[in-house]
């Protein structure tokens, strides 16, 4: 079984995760086009009699990880395979695609939260909502949301307080970055000059404050005060995280805990709670608002492990921010904290936290030359299956399956 | 640590000694004062003003200074305590920031928990409502209140902390090591969402959305009024921007009046008070909270003795009215003909402003605006609490 599964994906197109990609390759799309591939992955299985398009979707991804649980690459070729009858195969392939129908507008909304009348500090909120961003915590919520309604009552309709949950997650995210921004004295983001290097240190935290508190009021006026706790409980995590960061722990097993911690804080708390908010909002069930939980904090902690992973493997053009930007900051993350088994003369770097000349290079060769990448990587794909092992069990949906997709496209990800 | 320890120890981590001026209106800190005395029996605060203030703190019975310091004892906070600590000895904001928030004085006294306290009381309950019952009540005032007083003084000192950050890229070899500065940076953006956070959760507990909007809203504003400050705030040659007192009015009301008089309004919706009680609860705070600032920006016009040399804030009140009354043109020719090899001779020009009219317009002003407070509490029951209200205001209009 294993070794036809081999052959077969041979046969598909697949980048190895982890590896720099090839310059003017796209990030998400597959490189032949989706129905040829989709063809000729149906045409090696027919003669097995395993007609592809008949399996549902998610058990395929179980028989493709239990089959190889030792490759850290990951095949994209279920990107191609076609999914319900009645739409195309190219419209549902896309998650973001998919979750964009119902954010169209999202920026727009969001600047009309920031409406004030003072024009620079206006212009100076507004920087960031420019629609060049991810956006992939809007999308994780619009789909949540619409898997959470049709698990619940098979409604196809999304309520307004659940879309602006997505807009919530995207502020208070963004707000978290512009303060981010000027403690690590950042000077570009998504490929332009960060607040703080424009308009300066003063007038970018306030600028943060202001995008924060029009999160929290367009969070007051959805009315739900479960809700409200739910997402004041990130704002705390987001803090925390950050405090989490300018400490440091001496053991090397309480090392990866708070790590691991941080992680959660920093970057899965937003997108657990978000899923847990629009859950509660779709469907009385504390079973489902449980799951959604557990999809985002999975989700979520993957995927900034990947983003620890391209920190040390992509370029900056591809990033949009400079590289070994953490160990820059005296951060060591999944790959140094993995490399470090390996070659214990890091760990009096990572004490002094990368502080004298030359211990950025240094360590940065030393997670290269060592597996820590892969064994990052190895963990992200253990995270991304609990995700997906959480959200199988709502109902089927085009939304509920684009979460399972998405857990892949955050593990191959380059930028 | 307890707060006793932390209050005891903190002016030694701070250190004793005096620090720069940065910002113009901070007390001096020339006495070590110990826990014992906290009220300040420094010679410099107007025994009267702290009258009214002890006054007040029994009738709400218990001090209500230090509020926002109470949260400071999680595990986070000793951690940041430390790292305040190392900024003794820098030119950081924060270290001044957090001198003001221990030191007793009129302008750092933890004013706006206090008058959310007495209007609560002042109002009392609301006479239709019988959801509140289960609610506890102590000296009149319910929890949830007192929460709400609490979350006002974390948003107020959270801004507190953002106004002291500095930008890197104007900092001069006199201001010190860049990375001290950085550090400083640093730790006052998160110490200040720190409380902002605590805000956030607290207001998430008294489970009503309409509050949290207000605070929200509240939040909104004042930080629109810090960034009107900063950018209002004079440039190398003194010359400020050409602001009229109606627009100053408003922007001083962003970053004043509007947390007080949204605070003073949410007390009341907690305690489901009707529209009318809410709105007179609002006219009060945001009346008192501009004759407050109003009384503060002409202290160094209307002391009897003032030092020759000592600042003033050229966007305050009083210089705003005398430039107002002067017309532009002239005003920026006394402020030349102030000045000595670029230096403004502050002296000359409290001189000047004193002989025009911007002085006793300003003082105009501030018995106007409390007055309009004292007709807002007219519409609450007499008592205690609501006497107390009036001798804040009283207080802050005097000016003999």
């Amino acid at each position: 079984m294993a070794s036809r599964w081999w052959r077969w994906r041979r046969g598909c197109s697949w980048r190895p995760a982890a590896r720099s990609p090839e310059p003017g390759s796209p990030g998400l799309a597959g490189p032949p086009g989706p129905r040829a591939a989709a063809d000729a992955c149906s045409q090696a299985h027919r003669w097995k009699g395993l007609d592809l398009s008949q399996i549902p979707y998610f058990n395929l991804v179980k028989h493709l990880t239990s089959a190889c649980p030792n490759i850290y690459s990951i095949s994209r070729f279920h990107h191609t395979t076609p999914d319900s009858k009645t739409h195309s195969g190219e419209k549902y392939t896309d998650p973001f695609k998919l979750g964009w129908r119902d954010l169209k507008g999202l920026y727009e909304d969001i600047r009309k939260e920031l409406l004030i009348s003072t024009s620079e500090l206006k212009e100076m909120s507004e920087y960031y909502f420019d629609g060049k961003g991810k956006a992939l915590r809007p999308i994780i919520v619009a789909l949540m949301a619409r898997a959470c309604n049709i698990h619940h009552n098979n409604s196809r309709h999304v309520q307004a307080s659940q879309r602006t949950i997505a807009l919530i997650a995207e502020m208070i995210h963004t707000a978290s970055l512009v303060h981010d921004d000027v403690i690590d004295d950042a000077s570009s983001r998504r490929g332009k000059h960060t607040v703080n290097k424009i308009w300066g240190e003063k007038k970018a935290v306030l600028a943060g404050d202001l995008i924060l508190s029009a999160a929290s009021i367009a969070l007051a006026r959805i009315g739900n005060t479960t809700v409200i706790s739910i997402l004041t409980q990130v704002i705390e995590d987001l803090v925390r995280g950050e405090f989490l960061q300018l400490g440091s722990k001496e053991n090397e097993n309480e090392r990866f805990a708070h790590y691991l911690e941080k992680t959660f804080k920093k970057t899965a708390s937003l997108i657990a709670n978000s899923c847990k908010a629009v859950s509660v909002l779709g469907c009385p069930d504390p079973v489902v608002h449980e799951i959604a939980y557990q999809y985002g904090k999975n989700i979520g902690i993957a995927f900034q492990l990947i983003d620890d992973v391209l920190d040390f493997t992509s370029c900056s053009d591809q990033m949009g921010k400079p590289t070994s930007a953490d160990l820059k900051l005296g951060l060591a993350t999944g790959p140094v904290l993995f490399a470090c088994q390996q070659f214990p003369e890091m760990n009096a770097m990572i004490m002094r936290r990368f502080s004298l000349p030359g211990d950025v290079d240094r360590a940065r060769q030393y997670v290269l030359q060592s597996d820590g990448v892969q064994q990052t990587t190895y963990l992200a794909q253990q995270y991304c299956h609990e995700a997906v092992r959480e959200i199988s069990k709502l109902r089927p949906s085009p939304e509920r399956d684009a979460l399972i997709q998405l857990s892949e496209i955050v593990l191959t990800r380059d930028k | 640590m307890n707060l006793r320890q932390l209050l005891f120890r903190l002016p030694h981590y701070l250190g004793a000694s005096g620090s720069p001026r940065r910002l113009w209106w901070s007390p001096s800190f020339d006495t070590i004062f110990s826990v014992g005395s906290w009220r300040g029996q420094s010679s410099k605060s107007p025994a009267h003003w702290n009258q009214v203030v002890s006054e007040a703190e029994k009738i709400v019975g218990y001090p209500t200074s230090f509020m926002s310091l109470r949260c400071l004892l999680s595990d986070e906070l000793s951690n940041i305590a430390m790292q305040v600590r190392k900024l003794v000895g820098t030119q950081h904001p924060l270290l001044t920031t957090a001198r003001g928030l221990v030191h007793d004085s009129q302008n750092s006294l933890q004013l706006r928990g206090l008058v959310v306290l007495l209007i609560s009381k002042a109002a009392g309950p609301s006479s239709g409502n019988a959801s509140c019952q289960n609610y506890d009540m102590v000296s009149g005032i319910y929890s949830c209140q007192r929460s709400l007083a609490e979350i006002t003084e974390l948003i107020h000192t959270a801004l507190l902390v953002h106004r002291g950050i500095v930008n890197i890229n104007e900092l001069q070899s006199s201001d010190g090591p860049l990375k001290d500065m950085q550090f400083g940076n640093k730790i006052a953006i998160l110490s200040g969402d720190f409380l902002l956070a605590n805000a956030c959760n607290g207001l998430a507990l008294l489970q009503n959305t309409k509050v949290v909007e207000l605070l929200a809203s509240a939040l909104m504003d004042l930080v629109q009024g810090v960034y009107h400050e900063n950018s209002t705030s004079a440039k190398e040659d003194y010359i400020t921007d050409d602001i009229g007192i109606s627009t100053w009015k408003e922007q001083t009301f962003l970053s004043h009046g509007a947390l007080l008089a949204k605070s003073c309004q949410a007390a009341m919706e907690l305690a489901k008070h009707d529209a009318e009680v809410q709105n007179m609860a609002f006219q009060y705070g945001k009346h008192m909270a501009m004759s407050h600032k109003i009384n503060s920006d002409l202290q160094p016009f209307t002391k009897e003795k003032t030092n020759d040399s000592m600042t003033f804030n050229l966007n305050s009140a009083p210089v705003v009215l005398h430039q107002e009354f002067l017309g532009r043109d002239l005003w920026i020719k006394q402020i030349r003909e102030a000045q000595e090899k670029g230096r403004l001779d502050y002296g000359k020009l409290r001189e000047r402003i004193k002989a025009g009219k911007g002085v006793t317009s300003a003082i105009d002003l501030c018995r106007y605006h409390g007055n309009k407070a004292l007709e807002a509490l007219e519409s609450f029951p007499p008592s205690e609490a609501r006497s107390a209200l009036e001798n804040i205001v009283f207080a802050v209009t005097r000016f003999s």
